[in-house]
Parts: structure tokens; sequence; C-alpha cells
């Protein structure tokens, strides 16, 4: 569906069910440069047991107007702007790689109707080498193949998956390739710039589950154990064999940790 | 140093993940029908899309499954589906986006089966076709109406060779929001990734060169991932809600795999033209070693090539690598590894002369296929394109004295030695 946010038209699917205000929500919030698509192992299957799903596209990415959000400070609140103009409640946020940062801002300044926040492959900060930020602007390809390359782990990159048929590397280049130059280069300097994660780490008092993987290359677990320890009594799950791609690498074992997290912490009626 | 594996590797090794029980290293022939769910929560979640996994080996199927996205992994494709053959491949592509009252602009010069689909019988269902000579460029752009919804070709037209101008012609279909499916067959991922050129989707008869053993009979849809359905109000099918899957908008949930998710969906469900799981595992054989069998093709069309050019009894000779050849540049830009083990030429002496060759030749195989290891002639004015009238056979490059030869992989000088003899029982009927 589209939403009207602040005067421009913002895509969010629903994961296949109409939104409902009075139903408890879960929000996906996607990484740097991809979509609402990177959800899709885990959107319809909450929208399919009595929640609301919304997962927007960021502004600039693939349906949703644009221009893209410059910092991560601007999308936490354009999050909450997007979810007032939907009369959300209850809320659920799960967010991955970029999107941790956005749910960090969001948690830590919107607390009223916030459940829960998981975190997914993220830690408190997200430096982004400059040869990867020069590639986004100037060498798009480069960049794209950087970011999948380091982003999925052996099985990914060998085209391994959980729906028959599909390659995730093949279907992450198709949506990385819709929002390259300017979205990805947004995103990439909006993350390099962000500061303020250990302050607003400290600073949320939803409950918090954090899933890392060993062998992130974009994540790393070491920096990922940073988010840990400034979050307030996280639940934490480490996968030893997943790259950055948790939710899809392996989205039968991370649908699980959210369901379990999710129906506990927000349940639905 | 590329961020992803390479063609060799990904040709043995995409797609499957080891056999976790067993340690398999080749990949398992899962020959089974059904599957059994662990829940009830399990079993729901598969049959509405929310979760991947199987449910039934019409729909999906572990071994085809392995065989699927290695294609989509050498094609550069977001998604592929594998079907029972070349042609229910083309059927399942077409069906799945094209509905009564539309519209194909098809090139002239493709396989007798993908011409009589769209000539005798997609007509019967609402939807017609416009052939177009492949070389005329502004006559696929002219054959537009406001009905068509797809551009069809094959890169290596059969039998007569002429090369698609891919660029050329997905930039006309990416001007009227049309995708633009090829038949690449012919080239395999190896010579010719299609959708590197904006190719939209592509169709393979894995029965052929994938394959590459005459063994198993496949095919395979690659959806490229690449083409924006929701652009337009043409393509319902793929951005309106499809009602038996609680109306879903395949679009807005999957992306760039809307297409392949539809096939599943729909023409594996509904038509249930699957591959079989042994045809899946012979099939995956074949693509183990694409690469090597792809160069020895290619080596020996070319030793095939400087034989007939050179010999008596051969009256002209077809292929795009020969200067000659009136696609010769484009099979330069788009082909640059080598045109295809495809080559057609004339007997002396017309057709009878071609029919004695034919059936004086002994390790060459009379038959109607191409791409196998060993090597295959034809004549196809009288087989593949008999059912296809005399004016779409001149529209096809085909003449009375053509015959299609498929080059294999035996030793050249073996070759050379056994049409000899046929081209000496050509002489006699020739009366030279």
């Amino acid at each position: 569906m589209y939403i009207d946010v602040n005067g421009r038209k913002a895509f969010a699917t629903t994961g296949g069910k109409p939104f409902d205000s009075e139903q408890p929500t879960v929000v996906f919030l996607h990484g740097s440069g991809l979509d609402h698509t990177f959800w899709g192992l885990h959107s319809r299957f909450f929208a399919f047991r009595k929640y609301s799903v919304l997962v927007p596209d960021l502004p600039g990415h693939t349906h949703s107007e644009g221009p893209p959000l410059a910092s991560i400070e601007e999308m936490g609140s354009w999050l909450n702007d997007a979810l007032e103009a939907i009369d959300a409640k209850d809320i659920s946020i799960v967010a991955h790689s970029q999107g941790c940062l956005v749910a960090l801002e969001y948690a830590s300044r919107f607390k009223k109707n916030l459940k829960s926040v998981s975190f997914v492959a993220s830690g408190l900060a997200t430096p982004v080498n400059a040869a990867l930020i020069d590639a986004a602007e100037n060498n798009p390809e480069a960049a794209i193949g950087m970011m999948l390359g380091w982003g999925f782990g052996t099985a990914g990159q060998l085209h391994q998956g959980p729906i028959p048929g599909n390659s995730m590397v093949g279907g992450g280049q198709k949506v990385m390739r819709g929002n390259v130059p300017n979205e990805l280069a947004t995103d990439l300097k909006a993350c390099n710039a962000y500061q303020n994660g250990q302050a607003a780490a400290a600073n949320i008092e939803a409950p918090v589950q954090v899933i890392l993987s060993r062998k992130d290359k974009m994540a790393p677990y070491k920096a990922g154990m940073q988010l840990v320890d400034h979050l307030p009594s996280p639940v934490v799950h480490i996968f030893k064999d997943c790259g950055h791609m948790i939710p899809q690498e392996a989205p039968d074992e991370c649908r699980t940790l959210l369901r379990d997290f999710i129906f506990q912490n927000n349940p639905s009626s | 140093m590329s961020n992803f594996y390479l063609f060799d590797t990904l040709s043995l090794h995409a797609g499957q993940t080891v056999d976790k029980e067993f340690g398999a290293r080749a990949t398992p022939i899962y020959q089974t029908t059904s599957y059994v769910f662990p829940d009830t929560d399990t079993a729901s979640s598969i049959f509405n899309l929310e979760r991947g996994g199987h449910a039934y080996s019409r729909i999906t199927n572990p071994t085809v499954g392995v065989l699927e996205q290695r294609i989509a992994a050498l094609e550069g494709g977001a998604a592929a589906v594998c079907t029972a053959s070349g042609m229910a491949a083309t059927f399942c592509a077409i069906t799945a986006i094209l509905s009564q009252g539309d519209h194909i602009v098809a090139s002239s010069q493709m396989y007798g089966g993908n011409i009589s689909l769209m000539k005798n019988t997609l007509p019967r269902f609402g939807i017609t076709a416009t052939f177009v000579d492949p070389t005329d460029i502004d006559g696929f752009r002219d054959a537009i109406q406001d009905n068509t919804r797809l551009i069809y070709g094959e890169l290596i037209g059969n039998p007569g060779l002429d090369i698609l101008d891919l660029e050329a012609i997905a930039a006309i279909g990416a001007d009227n929001h049309i995708p633009f499916m090829v038949d690449a067959t012919f080239n395999t991922p190896y010579l010719c990734r299609p959708f590197d050129f904006g190719v939209n989707i592509t169709i393979h008869s894995v029965t052929k060169w994938m394959g590459g053993h005459g063994t198993a009979i496949g095919g395979v849809i690659v959806d490229g991932g690449n083409f924006d359905w929701g652009a337009t109000d043409k393509y319902p099918t793929i951005t309106e809600p499809y009602a038996p899957f609680q109306g879903i908008n395949l679009w807005e949930e999957f992306g760039p795999t809307a297409f392949a998710t539809r096939i599943r969906a729909e023409a594996m469900r509904d038509f249930g033209a699957s591959m079989s799981p042994m045809n899946a595992f012979l099939l995956l054989q074949g693509i183990e070693t694409l690469s090597l069998r792809m160069d020895k093709h290619l080596s020996n069309t070319a030793s095939m090539l400087e034989f007939l050019i050179n010999h008596k009894q051969v009256s002209w000779v077809s292929h795009p690598s020969m200067p000659s050849h009136s696609s010769h540049e484009l099979a330069k830009k788009y082909l640059p590894k080598g045109a295809g083990s495809i080559v057609s030429f004339g007997v002396v002496g017309g057709r009878e002369a071609g029919k004695a060759f034919i059936e004086n030749v002994e390790l060459a195989s009379h038959l109607a296929n191409v791409g196998d290891a060993k090597t295959l002639i034809i004549h196809p004015a009288t087989t593949t394109h008999s059912r296809i009238d005399a004016e779409a056979l001149v529209a096809a490059g085909i003449t009375e004295d053509m015959i299609r030869l498929s080059v294999g992989l035996e030793d050249v000088r073996d070759l050379q030695a056994d049409f000899e003899v046929g081209f000496r029982a050509a002489k006699k009927i020739a009366g030279l």
C-alpha cells in the first residue's frame, strides 16, 4: 500500500493482509540500498498470525517517492511519522543492518507505542569504507558487487537458499540496481556519519533482542557485541555459519527467534 | 578478483547444499512425490508462500531445485523454474503473462515448435502473434500493437542461424514497457548471458547443450528480475491480487522474482508440466562439464566448417562465425567465445543428394535433436519444420537442400572421414 508521509508517497507491503490498526504491528526495516522484498520470508508469516505488518521502502527506495533521507536521525523521525500516519499501535520493530541504526533512533525517542525491538546483524555504528562510498557514487555495479560479495556467506554465494529456484544474490542484485547510485550512496554516507548509537541504545526501554552471526563481514561479530553491551538486558542469539544476510540465509531459524520474542513481548489476540 | 564465484565453480556447486544426513557429495535424487511436514503450522506456511520448502513434487522438488538454482546462477537471473521440456517452458512463460486478446511480436526464425505454438495453438486461446524477420529491427518496433504484451525470439535462430540484436530489441521492449523473452538454448549461458544485454526472461531447452548427453528432456524459465511489471497496468497476473493465494500481489511481495513465482504458483500447479527428479539429476551431471563441452563443441565446429567450406560436394555453408554470414558482426558482439555448434549447409545435387548424404553417414546420427555430445544431422524441411507452411519456411530461412548439422564431441578426423562417405554417395546421386 501507499501512505502519505509528510506529503510524499511511501510504499509499504503489508504481508498480504490489509493493515488493521486495531492489531499489534510488526514493522520490518531494510538495510542500505535494499527494499521491502528483503523481508519476504518473514512479513507474510506475521501478517497471517493476527499481526498488522508494515514493511516500508525507505524514501527514494524502489517504490517510495524520494529523495532519500540523508541521516539516520531523519530516518528515525520519518519512521515515526509513517507509523503515526497509519495509526499503528503496539509496535514491534524488526530491523536489519542500516535498519538497526534507524531502529536505535526510533526506539530511543518514540517510546509510547513500542513493545519490542529486534536487531539483526548490526553494531552501534556502521563505519563504511571510503572506497565503497566512492564506488556507490561512481561505479554502482562495483559497489553492489562488494556489498553482495561481503554480505552473503558461502551458501549464499553458491546460490543455495530456502526458496526452490530462487537466487538470493541474483534477487538482491536486481533490487540494488534499482536503488543506485543516489539511494545507496546516501544510505552509506548516513550510516558512516551516525554517531549516536551508544546514547540511543542506553535510552531504549522496550525489550530488545539481538541476532548476530560469527561470520558476518559487514557488521562483524565484535561490533555486534558492542551493541549488546550497551542495550538493557538484550536477548542474544548467535548464528555460526551465516553471513550478514541472516534473515535470508537462515530464514526459518531467524523467523522462529523473531516469532518467539514478538509473541512473548507483543502478543496478538 | 571477483566478488562472486565464477562460471566453472558455479557449474559444479551452485544450488546444492551438501546432504546433511549422509554427506552425499553428488546431488541426491529425491524420487518422491511428497514431503512429511513437521507440524501443521509449517505445512500451512509452505502452502501460503510464507516460507520456502517442498509440499508436492509437481510444484517443487529438492533435486529439481538444485538444477533451477544452478541455472539461475549461471544465467545471472533472480530465479528459475524447470519444466518437463523446452516447449513446456515456452508455454508456461507465455501464459504466465498473456491472456485472451493479447499479442506477441516474435522472430520468424525459430524452432518449428515455437512457430507452431504461436501460429496455430495459441490463437485458439485468443493469443495472436506477428512474425518479424529477426534482422529487421524496425520491423519489431512497427509490429507492436496496443495489445502487445511480449517480444520473443531465439538468440541464434533455428536453423538459419541469424543472430538477434539483443540490445536493440530490448530497447524497443523497454520503450514500450514490454518484456523481451529469449530462447537461449543454442548459446547456453557459457556463450552469452542475455540478461547482460537487457533481455528480461530466458527460456532453455536444457535437453540440448546444457544437459548435453541426449538422455533427458527438460526445460527452464529464468526470471531476469529486471522488468518493472508495476510500471504499467498491462500485466495484471503479476501486479493484481491473485485469488488462489489469498489475494497475494506477487509484484509487491516478491519484486524481482514475481514472474517466477507466478509460474510456480500457477503453471506448475494448474498445468503440471514439471520436470522429474531423475531428469534433473541427469541434467545436473551435464551442466557440471558445460564449459569443457562447449569449448570442444566450438573447436570441432571450427574444424568442420573449414572442412565443409573447402569440400567440392558442398554448395554452401552457413555459420555466424563466417565473415560472409549476415550476422557475423552481431555474433562477434554477443557470442565472443563462439557462435555455437550448429552449422547449416547444402549438398551439391539438391534434395536427393542431401538425402543420400544423410543415409550414408554412420557416425553422425540422423535424428531430431541438437546439442548432444554426439554429432547429429537432419533435413529440416521434411522433419523439424515440416509442419509449417512454405511461406513460413522461407521466412525461417530454410531451403529444400539445407542440412542442419549439430557438431558433437567426437574426434573431428573421424567425423570428416564419415562425411566423406556420405559425400561420395551424394556425388553418385547427383551424377557428378
